[in-house]
């Protein structure tokens, strides 16, 4: 299936664009990099071209890596809904989550796999294969291509192991196999990279926004323009753990004047998400300074308003995969609370780009200080700024995979190219 | 008619005898004549030393031969018979062929020693010397041709007034290029202003002087920007030279930079012993990325966080003397990754000695070994002397300070930064370069390495190259 051409050019970022942001050396170097991947053909296959993080990161990235000159492809395998619910099922037991998964689900994942092989056209000289969706495509590698990587955007440290040692069968046959953090990889025979994932600045949740549009989502949601805002941004669900954080609001609350929003949606693949969001409304319903707000999809904007408009965001996850909104805030300039878990420990360190904690009372005894003490809050923000800017943006996507591009064709660990 | 031709040659022959003995005469005295003359100058001009005397000589001696036979065959004319509007006509045709002559060769020795000599002057660019030796050659055509015009009889004051409308509708219409142009050759004949030089105007532009051309002088300015300042500006400017010109180096830097894949090993470790085995046995690239990656990955902060190795014994273990003894050792006093790796492992060993009971890490939180995959690309940047060198410095990524000073140092096992083996090798300032090798570059963040190094050469250049 061809790329969805009108879906690629809504993003209208060009290289050119990131200069201000990242300097023109790191734009220079991306396209000397590229430079050395002429005549190569690099093809992505993901299971869907809208919804989701993959397809929200081959939206900006495959554009951007056609504008250095690398010629990149997107398709997408074809399946009908049986096929993904049972790679939803394959999706959350690789997250350690229990499911029930018989013989038949397997049988048909395969069936589907291998007519999506007989019909898909594939081409290219990198075959990059996204999640578990497309994995077994690999068949096809003494036909097809000349490089085979994986890029799992999950984290499969504790997975369940049936469906792990069912995949690992054709994970193993790839060149090389990509993860978000050290701690989301397990041990493989293949070569690992590691390339975190990144927020784009100019996108609508991160791109500067004037006051007055700032102003105008605080008053539409009724907040107080004057008292300091506490902002966790995450969907309603009991890992995130939103009760957590109002304890620890209600704490700070008894001496300091602040608010707290919980933003986030409900997700409709979770039937839970709904309950957590009444039993959320239900413990702030006594206390107007919670403010718990229901953001419909696509509203970046807001998103965007609301974390430029907070004093401090949280994080107080129980479980989280890289954990994007806290690189969002970081990116913002603000001081953040976040738990220990998961990505959050690769862009949150202790003391130097915002305040890690492993409980409530280290969440409310967190917020307090960076509270009573503004100026500190500020030198956080700025260093998380200064951090996301280093590590966690496109370009140092884009330079990462043309990196492992590169990396495919040599094997000593420095490269002179 | 034929036969009336040879008639009047047979009862005239003895007046014609004597014009063309008269000719041949000055045939054989022109040759004589000029072997001599030119044997003579030859030991002149050689005795006073004149370089330039052969391209005389080769340039003059046919001329002088043809001017010798024009004379005798002007002498031997008059001596003749010919009615005397044949003779007058003639003698218009001979005067014009030597005007010509004398001309061409004027020309021709202009164009070849007034350009040697300007050319050795040094005091004219290459492009004000042309015009100058073409202005010349026009002039002297213009008034040969003029000459032989009054010669032939035509009338010369209405050309000559054209002329002169021409020309000065010429100067007018390029009247700011000439100011421009004689404005270079005071310039130049004040000999204070030369490429290299460093100079600042009143009106506040400074840089270096990267090309002087025959109408403007090209400045690049601190921020790489290149200014054409006209001669005529620069003449009334005040200017002050503030540098002189610098040393050129035997080989340019060429700046590369380097960027960085992280591989993971899916090595992991749990708590000190299985951090000390692991340590024996990761490749180099391990023991590299987790002393380095701090300076890249928190290059804004200073100070910065200590190795990986003390971040995860204090926040994983919980082990605050042994973060502290890993965070004191200075990766600065290593020029090996070996040695480095060695220390950090006594250090380790030296305080489980002392325990009895070590921490494991919580689940989650274990130390993962990755290696550093370096790719090292040319960048388009050069530098030929000390400044350029600082004001590419100014441009470049920090991946490429960072390559040039930290990865070529320790990985690259040069044991010593890029810039001070250029410094030394290629520029022989070994005072400077010393200076550079001894700072400290895991004491600062990238940037602040960036500012010190572009102040030390800056003292250097201030201190060697003011000018007074």
């Amino acid at each position: 299936m061809p790329l969805d051409k009108e879906a690629i050019f809504r993003t209208k970022a060009r290289l050119h664009d990131y200069i201000p942001i990242v300097g023109r050396g790191t734009i220079e170097a991306l396209y000397a990099l590229a430079e050395r991947l002429s005549g190569k053909t690099v093809v992505n296959v993901n299971s869907t071209f809208s919804g989701g993080g993959v397809a929200e990161i081959l939206m900006r990235m495959v554009p951007l890596l056609n504008q250095l000159g690398v010629d990149t492809r997107w398709m997408v395998i074809k399946g009908n809904e049986s096929f993904f619910t049972v790679t939803k099922k394959f999706h959350n037991a690789l997250h350690g989550k229990r499911e029930d998964i018989t013989p038949e689900d397997y049988a048909l994942f395969l069936e589907v796999s291998n007519k999506n092989m007989e019909e898909m056209q594939l081409t290219g000289d990198i075959l990059f294969i996204h999640d578990p969706q497309p994995v077994v495509l690999i068949k096809k590698k003494g036909e097809i291509g000349e490089k085979w990587v994986w890029r799992c955007h999950i984290d499969v440290s504790n997975p369940d192991l049936d469906v792990w040692n069912f995949l690992y069968q054709y994970v193993v046959d790839y060149d090389a196999t990509v993860f978000s953090a050290p701690n989301f990889a397990r041990k493989l025979p293949n070569r690992q990279f590691l390339i975190h994932p990144s927020i784009d600045p100019l996108s609508d949740k991160n791109k500067d926004l004037p006051k007055e549009t700032i102003e105008k989502v605080l008053d539409k949601y009724g907040l107080d323009m004057e008292k300091p805002i506490i902002l966790q941004v995450s969907r309603f669900d009991y890992l995130k753990d939103p009760i957590g954080v109002i304890t620890a609001f209600e704490m700070v609350r008894k001496n300091i004047p602040c608010q707290l929003v919980l933003a986030g949606g409900t997700a409709t693949d979770d039937p839970e998400s709904d309950k957590v969001l009444e039993e959320v409304k239900d413990r702030a319903s006594d206390n107007p300074d919670i403010h718990v707000l229901l953001i419909p999809p696509e509203s970046d904007i807001e998103i965007n308003a609301l974390q430029r408009a907070a004093t401090i965001v949280m994080q107080k996850s129980l479980k989280e995969g890289f954990g994007l909104t806290v690189t969002e805030a970081l990116w913002k300039a603000k001081p953040v609370v976040a738990s220990a878990v998961g990505g959050i420990q690769l862009q949150v360190k202790n003391k130097f780009t915002g305040l890690l904690c492993h409980s409530i009372d280290g969440a409310a005894y967190a917020l307090r200080l960076l509270l009573s003490n503004p100026e500190y809050a500020s030198w956080l923000g700025k260093n998380g700024q200064e951090h996301v800017r280093q590590n966690f943006l496109i370009t140092r996507h884009l330079k990462d995979y043309l990196l492992l591009f590169l990396s495919l064709y040599h094997y000593d660990d420095v490269i002179y190219l | 008619m034929i036969q009336k031709v040879l008639e009047w040659l047979f009862n005239n022959w003895l007046s014609l005898s004597a014009p063309i003995i008269v000719f041949i005469a000055f045939i054989v005295v022109s040759i004589w004549s000029r072997k001599r003359l030119f044997s003579y100058l030859e030991r002149v001009f050689s005795q006073m030393g004149w370089e330039e005397r052969r391209t005389f000589l080769d340039k003059t001696k046919t001329p002088f031969l043809q001017w010798c036979l024009i004379l005798g065959a002007y002498i031997s004319i008059q001596l003749s018979p010919l009615p005397l509007n044949l003779k007058a006509f003639l003698g218009k045709i001979l005067s014009s062929l030597f005007i010509l002559s004398l001309t061409w060769t004027i020309i021709v020795l202009l164009e070849r020693i007034l350009h040697i000599y300007l050319k050795k002057m040094d005091i004219f660019p290459s492009g004000t010397i042309t015009i100058i030796i073409n202005g010349l050659k026009i002039a002297f055509l213009v008034v040969a041709i003029l000459i032989m015009l009054d010669l032939w009889g035509m009338p010369i004051t209405p050309l000559m007034l054209m002329l002169f409308i021409a020309v000065f509708i010429a100067i007018f219409a390029a009247r700011d290029e000439i100011i421009n142009i004689f404005s270079g050759l005071e310039i130049a004949r004040n000999n204070l202003i030369k490429t290299g030089n460093y100079l600042k105007l009143e009106s506040g532009e400074e840089g270096y002087i990267n090309e002087i051309t025959k109408t403007n002088i090209h400045i690049k300015t601190p921020d790489g920007k290149i200014l054409l300042i006209p001669n005529s500006r620069m003449l009334r400017s005040v200017v002050t030279i503030i540098k002189k010109q610098l040393k050129q180096a035997t080989q340019p830097f060429r700046f590369s930079a380097r960027l960085h894949l992280k591989e993971l090993t899916g090595l992991k470790a749990a708590n000190v012993y299985d951090l000390v085995d692991m340590l024996k046995k990761v490749d180099d690239a391990v023991i590299y990325y987790h002393t380095h990656n701090f300076i890249e990955e928190f290059q804004y902060l200073t100070p910065q966080p200590a190795n990986d190795f003390a971040l995860w014994v204090s926040d994983a273990l919980g082990d605050q003397v042994l973060s502290e003894k890993l965070s004191n050792i200075d990766t600065f006093e290593f020029s090996t990754i070996g040695a480095l790796r060695e220390r950090i492992i006594d250090v380790i060993q030296e305080e489980i000695a002392k325990r009895q009971d070590i921490n494991n890490a919580p689940s989650g939180r274990e130390f993962h070994f990755i290696r550093s995959i370096s790719a090292v690309i040319p960048t388009p940047y050069v530098a030929h002397d000390l400044r350029e060198f600082i004001e590419i410095l100014k441009l470049v990524s920090l991946d490429t300070l960072y390559f040039h000073i930290f990865e070529s140092r320790l990985r690259l096992h040069k044991g010593v930064n890029d810039f001070s083996i250029w410094i030394n090798d290629c520029l022989g300032e070994k005072d400077l370069a010393d200076e550079i090798a001894v700072l400290d570059p895991y004491t600062y963040t990238l940037e602040g390495l960036r500012s010190m190094i572009i102040g030390i050469v800056e003292k250097h250049l201030e201190r060697e190259y003011a000018v007074g």
